[in-house]
């Protein structure tokens, strides 16, 4: 029973794992460059999240809205000021402006809003559902739903609407996209606005659990890299496998083994698939 | 007397006021030399001011900015021409190898009397290894064995050592225990994997094993977890009646509250830190009623003192605060005593001799005095609880403002 308990449970914290990741995904997928700040952006969504519960009363759930638009609105002016000038820069290049950008942040939050830790207080926090012997935590089923919710509607965006496919097209092949009249730049501001948005409304689910700081970030970025590496980088259904494997190879490990020793198992498995399967879980298919 | 003295200070420092404006506008050296009459002491205060334990380092500032301006307003250390203090703030981050950066950077740039530092157990060691080969005292109330375990001859413990608190954990609520006519027989440990919650560990499981008690879960988890629900999951199924847990802040707010999600109502005593700070209560609301914690001391002891705290900064004294204050004053009184700001003549100083008075009446024993290792023999573990947003010291009995409530 407490195998069936661990799935579960790795399962809904999975599911949050993959939506902050998808933003990574994406931003690779459509652009090729490694966002090393994307963490970052988790961060912001989570504390537009507190400032929204603790000024204006929302819960951090429904503020999730705001926190993706505001990271949205950093994200546009961040790639159109910043990431297009080094999209065709050496791949170093790109490294340290994402990497800069990291610090950036990091620092600029900490200026911003002190060090100190906040926390929200909502009242389902400490409640959780039974069924049968297993408990439900309700925080981590309400984070899964909206991040199942955000992930259901990125789907459809990028197959159903034509700036989805606008989309699609431009990371397939960028110049033929631009002869076919597609406005390559702008769609290139909206997959970073859309990726890190992504991260920064998982960041706001995410918040009747953990506490913000200006640090938070770090906590997850390894991790992150994690979910999009093994479920195969730029593939956003590989990002949805790989957070639920992460997820769920976290909790099981804990069964067996020490919590501390977690990541030492997830990294194995992580080395271990990498060596069978390059390309990740799902593979190169973008 | 004192009026005469006030009005010729007034004097000298007009003289160096104009002076000082005079070299101000030549150099900044010769302003330096102008003010060095009464030369400040300098005290290094190194404290986690950001990452995860920022609110412990903000806290224990806070008390050490409060004794410092006390004395500086009162006119200084007297016996050294009414020196001021000059404190020297750096951020220790919560990483171990930069608190020792800065340590040494701090040590470098200028002539230190002491340091005071840094909360974090491996900070504090981190930064003593820097101050033992320079031979500064560093002032700590941090919990590890091994701050005064290594022989080092210039460091001082203000409050006892990690075992000896979690050995106190678990003996003081076995006690409270059966004085509301229960027993524990099965204990859950879960702590923090650094220097602080090892040892802490060490104590309780002592202290269990002394007693017969079976520890029937004993998990250390990484700084910085982000999911308690597999220790959670275990705790649960280990059948344990009272739980140790060793902690932080966040990892404290993520226990206790996975801990009410899965209707575990067990009593959970907290090693200090994370349960007796405001944030603790504001975190959790109602669910931190009747969470029970050690500690080192508390702000009810010595209300006089610690409402001055409270009338600056806005909430309680946490016990980190009282005693840095109290680690502050020691100092200043070691100052006092040997008539000089010379690091090795303050070390000298506050070995063996006994120090009372001012804020060290906070403390536990109402004297603080170190032994060769730099061990304050005279601190003793307290028990806290929460009741309706405030902490109370419920344990021992003989200094006990209120009884304890046992719930198993």
């Amino acid at each position: 029973m407490s195998f069936l308990q661990a799935i579960l449970d790795g399962l809904l914290i999975g599911g949050v794992y993959a939506v902050i990741s998808i933003g990574l995904t994406l931003v690779y997928g459509v652009m090729g460059i490694v966002n090393f700040a994307q963490a970052e952006f988790l961060t912001i969504g989570m504390f537009t999240a507190w400032f929204a519960w603790a000024f204006l009363g929302l819960d951090p759930v429904l503020a999730a809205p705001l926190s993706f638009a505001v990271a949205f609105a950093i994200g546009w002016v961040v790639q159109g000021q910043l990431i297009a000038r080094v999209l065709s820069a050496p791949s170093v290049a790109q490294i340290f402006l994402t990497v800069g950008l990291l610090i950036v942040i990091e620092n600029g939050t900490l200026l911003l809003f002190g060090s100190q830790f906040r926390s929200v207080t909502t009242s389902y926090q400490t409640i959780s559902l039974s069924l049968g012997p297993l408990f439900i935590s309700i925080p981590y089923l309400i984070a899964f739903a909206m991040s199942l919710a955000c992930g259901v509607a990125l789907w459809w965006f990028m197959r159903a609407s034509w700036f989805g496919r606008a989309m699609r097209a431009t990371a397939q092949n960028p110049a033929a996209a631009r002869l076919m009249g597609i406005d390559t730049a702008l769609m290139y501001k909206m997959a970073f606005a859309l990726g890190v948005g992504l991260t920064a409304f998982g960041g706001a689910v995410i918040l009747p659990y953990v506490t913000v700081y200006p640090g938070v970030g770090g906590q997850f970025v390894v991790l992150m890299f994690t979910v999009v590496v093994l479920g195969g980088l730029g593939s956003v259904a590989g990002a949805v496998v790989g957070g639920l494997s992460v997820g769920v190879i976290q909790s099981l490990s804990s069964l067996f083994f020490p919590i501390q020793l977690q990541n030492l198992v997830l990294f194995i498995v992580f080395i271990l698939v990498l060596a069978v399967r390059p390309q990740g879980l799902v593979g190169a298919s973008r | 007397m004192s009026k005469h003295h006030s009005l010729g200070s007034t004097g000298v420092n007009r003289r160096a006021l104009l002076s000082g404006t005079a070299a101000l506008l030549a150099s900044p050296f010769v302003l330096s030399s102008a003010r060095a009459e009464a030369a400040p002491v300098n005290v290094g205060v190194i404290m986690p001011l950001s990452g995860p334990n920022a609110q412990f380092g903000i806290n224990s500032r806070n008390g050490i900015e409060l004794v410092a301006d006390e004395i500086n307003t009162a006119g200084g250390i007297a016996e050294l021409g009414g020196a001021k203090i000059n404190l020297v703030v750096a951020d220790a981050t919560s990483t171990p190898t930069t608190a020792g950066t800065v340590a040494q950077r701090l040590i470098t740039q200028q002539d230190m009397t002491a340091v005071l530092g840094a909360f974090v157990s491996s900070l504090t060691i981190a930064i003593s290894e820097v101050t033992e080969r320079r031979d500064i005292p560093l002032l700590t109330m941090s919990f590890a064995d091994q701050i005064t375990g290594r022989g080092y001859k210039n460091i001082f413990q203000v409050v006892a050592k990690a075992s000896v608190i979690g050995k106190a954990q678990f003996e003081y609520t076995a006690a409270i225990a059966q004085a509301a006519g229960a027993k524990i027989e099965k204990i859950a440990i879960m702590y923090e994997d650094t220097a602080y919650g090892t040892a802490q560990a060490n104590g309780l499981r002592a202290g269990a094993k002394a007693a017969n008690v079976e520890v029937v879960m004993d998990d250390a988890y990484p700084l910085g977890i982000t999911d308690t629900t597999p220790l959670i999951n275990k705790l649960r199924g280990s059948g344990a009646q009272a739980v140790f847990p060793v902690s932080y802040l966040n990892d404290s707010l993520l226990i206790i509250r996975t801990m009410r999600q899965q209707k575990l109502t067990i009593p959970a005593i907290g090693g200090a830190a994370g349960y007796v700070i405001p944030d603790f209560e504001k975190g959790l609301g109602e669910f931190a009623e009747n969470v029970l914690s050690i500690d080192t001391s508390n702000y009810d002891l010595a209300p006089q003192l610690t409402e001055r705290f409270r009338k600056r900064f806005g909430y309680f004294m946490v016990h980190e605060a009282l005693e840095h204050a109290v680690c502050l004053e020691v100092l200043v009184q070691a100052i006092r005593k040997a008539k000089s700001a010379k690091a090795e003549d303050v070390a000298a100083a506050l070995r063996g001799a006994k120090f009372t008075g001012g804020w060290i009446n906070g403390m536990t024993g109402g004297a603080v005095q170190f032994d060769q290792t730099g061990l304050n023999v005279l601190s003793v573990p307290l028990m806290v609880q929460w009741r309706a947003k405030d902490i109370v010291t419920v344990w021992p009995k003989d200094i006990a403002k209120s009884a304890p409530v046992w719930r198993s």
